[in-house]
């Protein structure tokens, strides 16, 4: 038998997979419980909730027997079920990701949940529930190392020292909450503590806490005059501050503790105060690179760089559990340092940004400006004031706004990674590996026809977190046929390998 | 184009010289027109059953229902007619060392340029009505996101067959 057809190790589930069964089922059923307990229907609730919990302990019994994994000939085979027996083998080069998820009960027992990701683009391929530590760690260095080795050569496993890449401390933590515009999600996480109140509170309580608020809006609109300015600049005011609060708040419980490290290929990060995550992925899965100067945090000097390896896919909750993102907050004059740690070979100086067509300012702004006058137009039909011609004197803003578009719109090329960068007031760069890229498409709408410009898609295997497809607009058409040209050549050069 | 057509693509991809493009073959111009007046014949049908019905309970109406039908009827027979001959025209491919290009779209113009060692996998399809002109369409699949998936359609079948087996070739060679 040679090395490579050998059973590495075998594995199965933690014991304690048996007890968050338990857990999962208590769960499902304690507002039944609860209405149990206040509404005395003890009998029946007492039978359905035996019936559901022993459900659940013999789905999860039959999980944890029938469970077992291993690794032989370079794959991983999960193996479940004791009539209907299924065996899945997950070859170790196709593993993209490992992710593993740590809740505030599965800390106090040591154990964790393992999600290992493959290209597909159809969620995780495995899912451990749950492992120990040890194992799961076990685990881990078992399959990159192997992946990484049969990817490049046959020499023996060394196992290369993590390097811490970087820590975020708790101020920079705070920092990034405070710059997110998560103004949306404070009001919902409001909503949701409205929710809960009504739920949990005594009806007593809830009462009074309802003629208070009311009583106290009546006093407002009572006093007529100031309630209209005072009252809605409090209102402003507070819903500003307490949604920056919530989002600090959410920030730093989300990436408490964010530390990022390297371990040859692998970049590693863990990250949470309650709920511990980490994720391990690999820079040669990485298919677009982006970072992201949004307003506030570009004025302040600060980035955020998210990536997407392949088959990546937004799931609803991808945001709440930190997944977009690869470092969330990091300093302009750091990350130039960081990048070639994602990308090998980026080290070598930038060429210069090179522009789209200056059309594009006067195509811009006669696209904003028809929309004013159409504005102006159908304000002044309805008024039949010349204070109604006010929206003209945007149109400078608006010219002004495309030159300044324009000007800081480019892409770059090097031998082996394209750059594009768009935004003036907000910033976003993105960079993308030559030997990642999947296709390319040049688009023509007629009014591009007519200027002579074109629209150029860069087509890779994963946009979920980067914002999309690749794209740059307003190249003159020979310009965009010569890049794309160039670009399919030297992308068909080399070898596709997820 | 077959075997003639290969050979004609071959030896146009030379590396020094670009290629030119190739057009669709011609039958494609049939197979477009045939299917488009089938459905529209089958809309016009459903369309003259309403305006009988309503001809029958309005009698006034008859005459100006039926009129706005046979412009319908015309304006459509004149759409089936122009637009297939015009896409036709629009559509074109080249295989320029290992990247094939396409060329689409009247209004809307696209031009795809694909890799041939991105190739996942590639479909050879040919409907019921694409059979009987004796043409195929070619699916080249990638692993992208927003275009993952190439079409060239009407080609003849045979054709068709060859090309798949060379992009396949084309494709799967490493280059050292």
């Amino acid at each position: 038998m040679s090395p490579e057809s050998a059973t590495i190790f075998t594995g199965r589930l933690h014991p304690l997979t048996l007890v968050f069964g338990v857990w999962q089922g208590l769960r499902g059923i304690w507002p039944l419980l609860l209405l149990g307990v206040v509404g005395n229907r003890w009998w029946g609730i007492a039978i359905f909730a035996t019936l559901s919990l022993g459900g659940s302990v013999a789905f999860a019994a039959f999980r944890y027997f029938s469970f077992s994994y291993r690794i032989e000939n370079n794959e991983l085979i999960t193996k479940e079920g004791w009539l209907g027996r299924s065996e899945r083998h997950i070859p170790l080069a196709r593993v993209q990701e490992i992710r593993i998820e740590q809740h505030l009960l599965h800390r106090i027992f040591g154990v964790v949940d393992a999600q290992i990701e493959t290209a597909s683009g159809q969620g995780a391929e495995a899912k451990l529930s749950v492992l120990s530590r040890a194992e799961a760690e076990r685990l881990r260095q078992a399959v990159f190392n192997r992946g990484a080795q049969v990817e490049t050569t046959q020499a023996p496993i060394t196992q290369p020292e993590a390097v811490l890449v970087r820590r975020l401390t708790l101020g920079e933590l705070a920092l990034a909450g405070l710059t997110s515009n998560h103004l949306v999600s404070a009001l919902v996480i409001v909503g949701a503590i409205w929710q809960f109140a009504d739920n949990a509170l005594p009806q007593a309580l809830r009462v009074r806490l309802r003629t208070f608020t009311t009583q106290t809006l009546a006093g407002f609109v009572m006093h007529g005059g100031a309630f209209s300015l005072r009252f809605w600049t409090a209102i402003v005011i507070s819903v500003l501050l307490v949604s920056m609060l919530f989002s600090m708040v959410g920030s730093i419980v989300l990436f408490y503790d964010f530390t990022l490290t390297r371990q040859g290929d692998d970049l590693q990060r863990r990250y949470g105060l309650l709920t511990r995550r980490s994720s391990n992925l690999p820079r040669r899965r990485i298919q677009v690179l982006k970072i992201e100067e949004s307003f506030l945090r570009r004025w302040l000097g600060f980035a955020t760089i998210s990536a997407d390896v392949s088959g990546n896919q937004r799931e609803d909750n991808a945001d709440s559990k930190g997944r977009d993102v690869l470092i969330p907050l990091l300093r302009r004059n750091e990350y130039e340092k960081l990048l070639p740690l994602f990308l090998p070979d980026l080290a070598a100086p930038r060429t210069v940004w090179r522009p789209i067509s200056p059309r594009a300012i006067k195509r811009g702004t006669m696209k904003s400006a028809r929309l004013l006058v159409l504005l102006a137009a159908a304000w002044f039909f309805w008024q039949w004031n010349w204070l109604a011609a006010w929206p003209l004197l945007l149109i400078p803003v608006a010219y002004l706004f495309h030159r300044e578009s324009y000007r800081h719109l480019g892409y770059a090329m090097t031998q082996k990674y394209l750059f594009t960068r768009e935004g003036w007031l907000g910033r976003a760069t993105r960079i993308i590996p030559i030997s990642k890229i999947q296709g390319l498409e040049i688009t023509q709408t007629p009014f591009d026809q007519r200027l002579g410009l074109a629209g150029l898609n860069i087509d890779t295997a994963g946009q979920a977190f980067t914002g999309g497809v690749p794209r740059i607009k307003n190249l003159p058409l020979a310009e965009a046929e010569d890049l794309a040209r160039t670009l399919a050549h030297q992308a068909g050069l080399t070898p596709y390998r997820g | 184009m077959t075997e003639a057509g290969t050979q004609q693509a071959l030896a146009l991809s030379q590396p020094n010289q670009p290629p030119t493009f190739i057009p669709l073959d011609q039958r494609v111009m049939q197979l477009w027109r045939f299917s488009d007046a089938l459905g529209y014949g089958i809309f016009w049908l459903i369309v003259l059953f309403a305006v009988l019905a309503l001809s029958w309970f309005r009698t006034g109406w008859a005459l100006s229902l039926l009129c706005g039908w046979s412009a319908f009827v015309l304006i459509t027979i004149a759409w089936v007619m122009w637009y297939p001959a015009r896409a036709y025209r629009a559509w074109s491919w080249r295989i320029d060392g290992r990247v094939l290009e396409t060329r689409s779209g009247i209004w809307f113009r696209h031009t795809r340029l694909l890799p041939l060692s991105r190739l996942q996998h590639i479909d050879l399809e040919s409907g019921p009505l694409a059979r009987r002109f004796g043409l195929a369409s070619l699916i080249l699949h990638t692993a992208g996101t927003q275009n993952a998936s190439l079409t060239i359609p009407g080609l003849d079948a045979a054709y068709a067959e060859q090309l798949r087996n060379w992009l396949v070739e084309l494709g799967g060679n490493d280059v050292a």
